[in-house]
């Protein structure tokens, strides 16, 4: 079955989020990687096959090195959403206002309703 | 549970409305009014329930342009008459055990209106995550965005 990738399914996972910031610093091979965390090698390597599918990191090979890096460009997309959630509310208190406004523009015109 | 942590999971907003503290507060519980602003311009609203004292029920239906339906609901917990009100709130499909307090300040003609969301435990905010949370508001969005857009073609 093909899974679907994106951005929001990479941070989901604290071990993800924790290689994320890692990586935010600076690029990294896999054991080094590896070393910061008490999981397996497999395990964290399955970690970054999911980030590498879901465009968050790039992994070059370099001889027998694999290098890991960030994609800052897709991590946008996290900011730009939960901006969009704010904006859901402050959409609702404009429209809020713009009704009173109405309303009380609407009485003035005509006495009390 | 700490106050900086109700901090962190609260979203404020802050509004001087240039209206009396009276007609702020009715456009904002009379459920006549209520239909008028709660939705997208032009999106229809059925007002299911509106039970407006304290402990009683409210329920808001938006029928998507796909034939699904946008629930909101919750109950009020407290109601001060031109002062505050406080209430349980679920979106669905996007978000469920939300709180939202609405307070109203009288400022000589006009009202200082506070709007605020707080957000569940960041335990029920984990378990949110793992159960798709993100992806269930994202879909919602998606269809109320687009649905926006073909309303601004007209």
């Amino acid at each position: 079955m093909e899974t679907r990738r994106d951005v929001f399914q990479a941070i989901a996972d604290p071990t993800r989020r924790e290689i994320i910031d890692l990586l935010a610093r600076r690029p990294m091979n896999l054991n080094a990687i590896a070393e910061h965390f008490d999981i397996t090698r497999p395990a964290i390597s399955n970690h970054i096959r999911i980030l590498n599918e879901c465009g968050i990191v790039s992994i070059d090979q370099i001889g027998r090195e694999r290098f890991c890096k960030i994609e800052p460009k897709q991590l946008k997309q996290v900011s730009e959403w939960v901006g969009r959630y704010e904006s859901l509310w402050m959409q609702k208190v404009d429209a809020f206002e713009k009704y009173v406004y109405e309303l009380k523009s609407k009485r003035k015109k005509h006495g009390r309703k | 549970m700490a106050e900086n942590d109700l901090a962190k999971r609260t979203l404020t907003l802050k509004k001087t409305l240039d209206a009396p503290l009276e007609l702020v507060w009715e456009a904002w519980t009379e459920p006549e009014h209520i239909a008028g602003w709660w939705g997208p311009k032009g999106m229809p609203l059925k007002i299911v329930e509106h039970n407006f004292r304290v402990g009683g029920k409210w329920k808001y239906v938006m029928p998507m342009p796909d034939g699904s339906e946008f629930i909101s609901e919750g109950q009020y917990s407290e109601i001060a008459k031109f002062e505050r009100i406080i209430t349980s709130a679920n979106f669905r499909p996007m978000t469920e055990g939300v709180e939202i307090r609405a307070t109203f300040e009288r400022d000589g003609d006009k009202t200082i209106f506070t709007f605020s969301v707080v957000h569940p435990t960041e335990e029920y905010c984990r378990q949110q995550e793992k159960m798709g949370f993100y992806n269930g508001w994202g879909s919602a969005f998606n269809r109320l965005n687009s649905y926006l857009q073909t309303q601004h073609q007209n």
